[in-house]
């Protein structure tokens, strides 16, 4: 599903927008600005953009953002946002805490 | 660890429709849902439901609900609550967190009936306390009996934003104005023009510029864009408001489906990540079936007959039904959900711009862009005729799967004919006994009784009202327009609430006789 | 300002749990029993649930359906309490939570 291999495709150097400073994700508050800057610095794929920035890594595991950072790596890359990979879905689905995580019932 | 036939992720309406057509046929069903309450998203559905009596019309979605769970019970669905399904696995092991503790299930089938999340956009102040999601607004008010907040700016003119923006007005808020950045109001007509006649403005071509406040909304303001989206200067428009609704459209919450290894794709035609499925739901890992929003965003209508479709075919997965039971269940429901997915909101005419109604009529351009028709419009559709005497005025000016007004007049006046989408009309040879039925059932609030000359110079309307205080007869107030604005006196003739009529109350108004045609909400003086 | 709707004109009147007393921030204040602590909360006008880690930006109530996390605080010791789906007890303490913690950031 990830068309974006390229890596050798030129997306031009970061331009400053007046926006950058915007909240995308809500948890981790990370902006717009280090999105977009994350994408010029390499970071193409959805899972990249997620181990350098935490965006989407916290506590609601980015039920908010997700689409909204799709959108702006697709935007800074000049592809369609359906293009990229989402990132891995793994348990758990919610958060939780350890010691609940690990509380495995063996009699449900 | 447990094993079932069947375990179903999710008890809203298709999982719990899925869960009773497995059960029927004997199978062994879990019901695993994260909520306190089951039915989803049902529960904050208050309105009448639109489509034909299978797909439960004019009734409401909660009392929906109530019967889906019910018939689950009856036949010996376990529906766990409070159990969130962390993890679901390849050869169908879901973990699930109940209490402080995680539990295993094995299922022979799963059936993933997760639903939507709801979208957002951004704005400066988008993360002020007082900006909410449209769903936040119903959960607080009609389940919590809260109001979101007094003052409301609604962003999205869907059929969420329209309909929650109504159930907002319902509650006691204030809705100060309905914004969308499309040029067209985006969900169905009637439910646009029930929320305009109140007095809402509509703002279409306009986006949030920003949201103000420190510590949480005090006011928002607005600006227009162009058709590229681009905000064009000095069209800000401010209001004072404690919150911002927005409704904006939903996302498949697939994790699930793809965390287990089905075959994935991105299909903004559904709505985002979904998984690949044939024509009932049946996703590229046997066994394992999706059914309603987690597939692709449509309705609760649809989802409980996608949820029947996966219930059957998970049945014939595991033996419980023959092949020829499937095939012949599946036609039936096929064509159920055919003839919801007609009319110019179906799926297949997403982003298609319809400009005439399937009988030809020019669509109101009005009520696309400012939410009602205009008085020179309403003459040119079907359902708006004039006779002697009271006489039904049905304002349903576009193509929706929906007929319960058909049926609801004993005396035949109201046709509909062989397509469920087809504009209301009224027949000629028949006799209006002024029951008020026609007005109760109709789902968009969309017909009136009219009597153009009841003597005297006056005219008399009775409407659909939905809203508390009910006036007493002989209230003092006004006629209110289309759109809203006070056009008339007015007087209140009759209030009728009859459990038939299932809380739309019925107002009867007097107003001056040329005010026939026009006066279609009453303010109290 | 009334948050509460004393009657719905099709849900008529809502049936709640016996009143209880809480403490918010200290203050001694009333809801319903079982009813989300968020929706208590707003019956009150309060609106603020928490101040940011990094921003220390004021959030509440977003999607009080347990999915965005943005209205967890501090409840009977524990932080990012979801509140919006936590019913509320008798004599639970809830506390605006700043960060992680329920200590606002000058005294952390």
């Amino acid at each position: 599903m990830n068309t974006v291999v390229d890596r050798s495709k030129d997306i031009g150097p970061f331009i400053p927008a007046p926006d950058d400073d915007m909240i995308i994700c809500r948890c981790e508050e990370v902006t717009k600005g280090e999105i977009r800057k994350a994408v010029h610095a390499g970071m193409w794929t959805i899972t990249e953009i997620r181990r350098y920035l935490r965006s989407g890594m916290g506590l609601c595991q980015g039920q908010t953002c997700s689409r909204l950072v799709k959108g702006i790596v697709a935007r800074e890359l000049g592809v369609s946002p359906a293009e990229l990979e989402p990132a891995t879905a793994r348990s758990p689905m919610r958060p939780t805490e350890m010691k609940v995580f690990g509380n495995e019932e063996v009699s449900a | 660890m447990e094993r079932y036939d069947l375990i179903v992720v999710g008890a809203g309406p298709s999982g719990l429709s899925a869960s009773i057509e497995a059960a029927k046929r004997g199978m062994k069903v879990i019901v695993f849902d994260e909520n306190e309450k089951p039915g989803g998203q049902l529960f904050k559905q208050i309105h009448k439901f639109f489509g034909s009596k299978e797909h439960h019309a004019k009734i409401r979605g909660f009392k929906i609900g109530e019967e889906l769970l019910k018939e689950a019970d009856e036949l010996g669905v376990e529906v766990v609550l409070n159990a969130t399904v962390m993890g679901l696995y390849i050869d169908k092991e879901v973990t699930v967190r109940i209490g402080d503790g995680i539990n295993h299930y094995k299922g022979d089938t799963i059936i993933v009936a997760t639903g939507a999340a709801e979208n957002m956009v951004t704005f400066p102040g988008w993360t002020l306390p007082g900006v909410i999601g449209a769903g936040a607004a119903q959960t607080m008010m009609n389940l919590h009996g809260i109001k979101p907040g007094n003052r409301v700016l609604m962003l999205g003119t869907g059929n969420v934003g329209l309909v929650v923006s109504f159930q907002l007005i319902q509650a006691g808020c204030e809705v100060v104005a309905l914004v969308d950045a499309a040029p067209r109001v985006g969900g169905y007509g009637v439910h646009a023009a029930k929320v305009a006649r109140t007095g809402v403005p509509f703002y279409l071509s306009h986006t949030i510029k920003e949201a103000e406040g420190d510590e949480f909304i005090t006011g928002v303001t607005i600006h227009e864009v162009d058709s590229t989206f681009t905000p064009i200067p000095g069209t800000e428009k401010h209001f004072d408001v404690d919150t911002i609704c927005m409704a904006v459209g939903l996302s498949p919450m697939s994790q699930l489906l793809k965390m287990a290894g089905c075959e994935m794709e991105d299909n903004p035609k559904r709505g985002g990540q979904v998984p690949i499925i044939d024509d009932y739901g049946r996703t590229s890992v046997p066994g394992i079936i999706a059914a309603g929003d987690v597939s692709g965003i449509e309705e609760a209508s649809s989802a409980m007959i996608e949820g029947k479709m996966a219930g059957v075919c998970a049945a014939e997965y595991l033996g419980y039904c023959t092949e020829k039971e499937l095939e012949e269940t599946l036609k039936v429901l096929e064509n159920d959900l055919e003839s919801l997915r007609q009319g110019m909101f179906a799926p297949k005419n997403r982003g298609k711009q319809i400009e005439k109604t399937e009988e030809g009529i020019d669509i109101s351009t009005n009520l696309l862009k400012k939410g009602y028709v205009t008085d020179e419009e309403i003459e040119r559709f079907p359902g708006v005729t004039h006779k002697v005497g009271v006489h039904p005025v049905m304002e349903c000016t576009q193509n929706i799967p929906c007929n319960p007004c058909q049926d609801a007049c004993k005396k035949g006046c109201i046709s509909i004919g062989e397509n469920i989408t087809n504009l209301p009309f009224v027949k000629n040879d028949s006799e209006c006994i002024n029951c008020g039925m026609c007005v109760a059932s109709c789902s968009g609030q969309a017909i009136f009784l009219v009597d153009e000359d009841a003597g005297e110079g006056k005219a008399t309307v009775t409407l659909p009202y939905e809203f508390l205080p009910l006036p007493a007869v002989g209230t003092r107030g006004f006629g209110l327009s289309r759109e809203g604005k006070i056009v008339c006196d007015a007087e209140v003739l009759s209030v009728k609430s009859v459990p038939a009529f299932d809380h739309t109350n019925l107002l009867t108004i007097s107003v001056p006789k040329e005010y026939a045609m026009r006066a279609r909400f009453f303010k109290v003086g | 300002m009334e948050y509460r709707i004393a009657e719905h004109p099709i849900l008529g009147v809502q049936e709640k749990g016996r009143k209880v007393t809480f403490t918010y921030d200290g203050k001694t204040i009333d809801g319903f029993e079982g009813e989300p602590i968020a929706a208590a909360l707003k019956a009150h006008g309060l609106l603020i649930h928490r101040y940011t880690k990094k921003e220390h930006k004021p959030r509440g109530i977003f999607c009080a359906i347990g999915r965005c996390t943005d209205c967890v605080m501090v409840v009977d010791g524990v932080p990012n309490i979801r509140t919006c789906i936590t019913p509320l007890k008798e004599g639970m303490v809830i506390n605006t939570q700043y960060g992680v913690s329920d200590k606002p950031f000058e005294e952390q």
